[in-house]
C-alpha cells in the first residue's frame, strides 16, 4: 500500500517539478551548516540557503554587518519565541569576547591597546568600543568610565603579588585582589566571554582557592573557575540602563518587541515571587575523570 | 485509519503539496516537510521535526588507504567514499578559471608588503603618514609660496569675480535639479578653477610646458625597519611638467631635521589599516614610460567626494601626503636607480585636495632615500589645513522662524584660497 503511494508520488512528480520541490524543502531547512543534502528520492544537487549566511563570516571584521531578521521564526517557518518581530533595522558589529586574544607572531606578551571611540550598539545593552592595538582594531564591550584616547592592558600573567586592578585592563583572576568587581568573565580559560556581559552588570571575586576562583554573579550564584580564566576589571557601561523608562508602546515597537498576548490566563505555581536559599555553587573546574585513569 | 491520520498531519503541511493533486499522496509528502523522514512513531503523528544529526565523521589515518567504491562504479555500502583528483581541463578556457591558492601564487613570498592604495583610510591620520615616509610636518606654506600669492602681478584681472562666477556656475548652474551632487560639482569646480590658472599662460609662457594627466598608476616600493610598504594605485589628476619644481627648504632646514625625533604612537602600530599581503611585486613606476616629455610631477589633485571610503580631514590629507611621497620616490627612483641615499637635489612635489569646498595644501619635499632606519635626514612636509573657499553655496536660503540665517546663492567667499592655490599652481615658473 505504502509502495504503491510513493509510486504514485513519484509518477506525479516531473523532473522540473522534483528541483522545485527539493529547494523550498532546503530554503526551509535552516540546518547550520550551508549545504543542505538530502537523500532519498529527492535527488538534487546540495543547495544553499540565504537565511542564515549573514552569519556565516568566519573571518573578523570591524565593520558592521547587516542582520536578517528572525520574528521569532525558526527554520521551520513556526514561531518558537512570541512576542520579536519589526523594530529599527541593526547592524551586528563583530565582539571579540576573548580579550586574551594574540596577534601572530606575539604571543606571551600583554597587550596594550588604546580606546579610539566608545558607542551604542544596538544587539546589546551595553555599550560597545573600539579599541586598535599593534596592527589591528577589534570592538569589545565597554566598561563603565572608558572613553576614547583611553590605554587598556590584557595579560596573562599571575604573579605572587595580585595587580593593582585598572579599570578596563583585562587579568586572570588568579592575578587580581579579592574583592574587585569584574565582568566578562570566561568559563573556561581561552573560550571568551560568556558571563557577566549585560548593561551595568559586575560580579565580585569572592575567594581564590588553591588554583581555582569563585566568583559572585549579578544573581547573587557562585560559581567556581580555573583561575587562568581572564576576566575584565570594572562594570559595564551604560549603566542606567535598568532606569531607562520606555515611555510609550511605541518605542517598545522600535525596540523589536511585540505586545503579548491579551488573553488573561490564571497564573499557577510557577508564579509570583519566592524565596529560597541559593542553589549550590556550580563548579567548572574539570576533574580528571574516571574513565581517563584506566 | 489513514484518513484519520491525514486530518492531523495537515498543519505542518507546506506548499510542496502543490505539486502533488491526488490526496492519497498528502500523507507521504506532508510527512516530509523538511525532506527527511521521521520514522519514529510520535514523529509521525505529530508532525514533529526532531533535530539532524550531524553526519558521521571520517577520520583519516595516515599510512591507511581506504577501501573506496570507486573501482565499482557505484555506491557500495560499507566502503569509503572515493575522493578523486581534482579534474584539469588541458587547456585554458577564460570562462572557467579557479585561481590558485595564495601560497601557490608566483609572486608569492614570504615576507609581507603593506600596501597603501586609494581606498585605504588610516586611523592616525597624518602622524602615521609621517612615520611611513619619515617626514617632518611644518604647519603652514613655505614662505616663497605665500609671497608668491601675496604678490599682486601674480594675479588674473577681476580674479575674484571670475572665482566666484566659477562656484557658482559649479554649485548652483549645473543642472535643473534641487541641489548638485558632490560627485557632480567637486571635480567640476576643480576643472573650472584650474581652466582660470591656466589662463595665465598669456603673460606666463612656462605655464604651457605641463599637461594635466589623469587615471595614471603610481608604484613606489621602500623599505622601513624590517617592513616593506608600497604605495599603489590611481590617485587623481596630476599635471606633470617639464621643469622640476624648485627645491623649497635649504641645507640648513635639511640638516636639522636629522636631530627632529620621529613621532610614534604606542600602541598602534604603523602599519595599521594598510593592505598587508603576502603576492605583491616589487615595483616602481611613476607611471610614465621613459621618453615622456612631462617628466616632473608638478601637483597632484585630489577629489573627497564621500564615497567609498569617506574620508575625514585628518585621513585626506593623510592620503595626500603618502602619494606625494609615493610620486616623489617613484620619480627619485627612476633618476638615481634604487640605491637608498640622500639627495643632493631633494624633489618637491606638491598636493591640493579638496571636498568642493575645503582645501587642504601639502607640500611634500623628498630629501633622502634612505628610510629604512629612523635616524638621519628626514623628509620635509609642509600641510595648510582646512581653508574655505567659501562658507555657503545655496540654492534655496536656509530659513528658520521666518528669518533668513543663510542666504541663497554664495556667501562668505575667501580670496586668499584660491591665492594660495594660484600660488602653488605658479610655483615653478620665475
Amino acid at each position: 500500500m505504502s509502495v504503491s503511494l510513493l509510486s504514485r508520488a513519484l509518477r506525479s512528480l516531473s523532473l522540473s517539478g522534483a528541483r522545485t520541490v527539493s529547494s523550498q524543502i532546503a530554503s526551509l531547512s535552516g540546518v547550520s551548516a550551508d549545504l543542505t543534502g538530502c537523500r532519498g528520492f529527492m535527488t538534487s544537487a546540495c543547495q544553499r540557503q540565504n537565511r542564515s549566511l549573514w552569519k556565516q563570516r568566519e573571518k573578523y571584521t570591524v565593520r558592521p554587518i547587516g542582520i536578517k531578521k528572525t520574528g521569532g521564526r525558526d527554520y521551520t517557518g513556526r514561531i518558537v519565541t512570541h512576542g520579536i518581530g519589526g523594530g529599527h533595522k541593526q547592524r551586528y558589529r563583530m565582539i571579540d569576547f576573548q580579550r586574551l586574544r594574540y596577534e601572530p607572531g606575539q604571543e606571551g606578551q600583554p597587550i596594550v591597546e588604546k580606546v579610539v571611540e566608545v558607542r551604542y550598539d544596538p544587539c546589546r545593552s551595553a555599550d560597545i568600543a573600539l579599541v586598535a592595538g599593534g596592527s589591528r582594531k577589534r570592538w569589545i564591550i565597554a566598561t563603565e568610565n572608558m572613553e576614547a584616547g583611553d590605554l587598556i592592558k590584557t595579560s596573562s600573567a599571575i604573579g605572587r603579588m595580585a595587580v593593582l586592578a585598572k579599570e578596563g585592563d583585562s587579568h586572570p583572576l588568579g592575578a587580581l585582589p579579592v574583592g574587585t568587581l569584574i565582568n566578562n568573565l570566561e568559563l573556561y580559560p581561552g573560550k571568551g566571554a560568556q558571563y557577566i556581559r549585560a548593561a551595568g552588570t559586575c560580579g565580585v571575586l569572592l575567594r581564590k582557592v588553591n588554583g581555582t576562583a569563585i566568583v559572585q554573579l549579578p544573581s547573587k550564584h557562585q560559581i567556581q573557575v580555573l583561575e587562568t580564566c581572564v576576566a575584565t576589571v570594572g562594570r559595564v557601561s551604560n549603566v542606567d540602563h535598568n532606569k531607562r523608562i520606555i515611555g510609550k508602546a511605541g518605542r517598545n515597537r522600535w525596540l523589536g518587541i511585540r505586545p503579548s498576548s491579551g488573553l488573561w490566563q490564571r497564573k499557577g505555581g510557577w508564579a509570583g515571587r519566592k524565596i529560597r536559599p541559593l542553589p549550590p555553587m556550580k563548579s567548572f573546574v574539570n576533574p580528571p575523570s574516571a574513565a581517563a585513569k584506566t | 485509519m489513514f484518513n484519520a491520520t491525514v486530518q492531523r498531519i495537515r498543519t505542518p503541511a507546506l506548499k510542496i503539496t502543490q505539486n502533488c493533486k491526488s490526496k492519497d499522496c498528502h500523507s507521504v509528502l506532508i510527512m516530509i516537510p523538511h525532506g527527511r523522514r521521521c520514522l519514529s512513531t510520535s514523529s509521525c503523528l505529530y508532525g514533529k521535526i526532531l533535530p539532524r544529526k550531524k553526519p558521521r565523521v571520517v577520520h583519516e589515518i595516515a599510512g591507511l588507504e581506504p577501501i573506496t567504491y570507486a573501482d565499482r562504479m557505484h555506491f557500495v555500502p560499507g566502503l569509503a567514499k572515493p575522493r578523486f583528483p581534482t579534474w584539469d581541463r588541458g587547456w585554458k578556457d577564460p570562462t572557467h578559471y579557479q585561481s590558485p591558492k595564495l601560497e601557490d601564487m608566483p609572486l608569492h613570498k614570504d615576507k609581507p608588503c603593506y600596501i597603501f592604495s586609494q581606498r585605504t583610510n588610516v586611523l592616525e591620520g597624518v602622524r602615521q603618514a609621517l612615520w611611513l615616509s619619515k617626514s617632518v610636518l611644518i604647519k603652514g606654506l613655505p614662505a616663497q609660496i605665500l609671497s608668491l600669492a601675496e604678490d599682486p602681478a601674480n594675479q588674473i584681472e577681476n580674479q575674484d569675480e571670475r572665482v566666484q562666477d566659477a562656484i557658482k556656475n559649479s554649485r548652483l548652474w549645473d543642472t535643473t535639479e534641487p541641489r548638485p551632487l558632490r560627485e557632480r560639482f567637486c571635480p567640476s569646480l576643480l576643472h573650472r578653477l584650474l581652466h582660470l590658472c591656466g589662463g595665465l599662460q598669456v603673460t606666463r609662457p612656462e605655464l604651457a610646458k605641463r599637461i594635466l594627466a589623469e587615471k595614471y598608476s603610481l608604484a613606489a616600493t621602500w623599505r622601513r625597519g624590517e617592513d616593506m610598504f608600497q604605495v599603489r594605485g590611481q590617485n587623481g589628476l596630476l599635471l606633470n611638467s617639464m621643469t622640476p619644481v624648485p627645491v623649497l627648504a635649504g641645507e640648513e632646514q635639511i640638516q636639522s631635521t636629522a636631530d627632529q625625533a620621529l613621532e610614534t604612537f604606542y600602541p598602534i602600530a604603523p602599519t595599521i589599516d594598510l593592505q598587508c599581503t603576502h603576492v605583491y611585486q616589487e615595483k616602481n613606476d611613476t607611471g610614465f614610460k621613459e621618453g615622456y616629455p612631462y617628466p616632473h610631477a608638478h601637483t597632484l589633485f585630489l577629489m573627497e567626494m564621500g564615497n567609498t571610503p569617506k574620508l575625514l580631514p585628518e585621513q585626506l590629507r593623510a592620503k595626500m601626503v603618502m602619494f606625494t611621497f609615493g610620486n616623489a620616490l617613484a620619480r627619485a627612483q627612476a633618476l638615481y636607480g634604487k640605491e637608498p641615499r640622500v639627495l643632493e637635489k631633494p624633489i618637491v612635489v606638491q598636493s591640493v585636495a579638496t571636498n568642493g569646498r575645503l582645501f587642504q595644501f601639502v607640500v611634500f619635499q623628498l630629501n633622502t632615500t634612505d628610510l629604512q632606519s629612523d635616524s638621519g635626514v628626514k623628509n620635509l612636509v609642509w600641510v595648510d589645513e582646512d581653508q574655505p573657499l567659501y562658507e555657503f553655496a545655496k540654492v534655496r536660503p536656509y530659513i528658520k522662524k521666518k528669518v533668513v540665517k543663510v542666504p541663497a546663492g554664495l556667501s562668505g567667499y575667501q580670496p586668499n584660497t584660491f591665492k594660495k592655490f594660484l600660488a602653488l599652481h605658479l610655483h615653478g615658473t620665475a
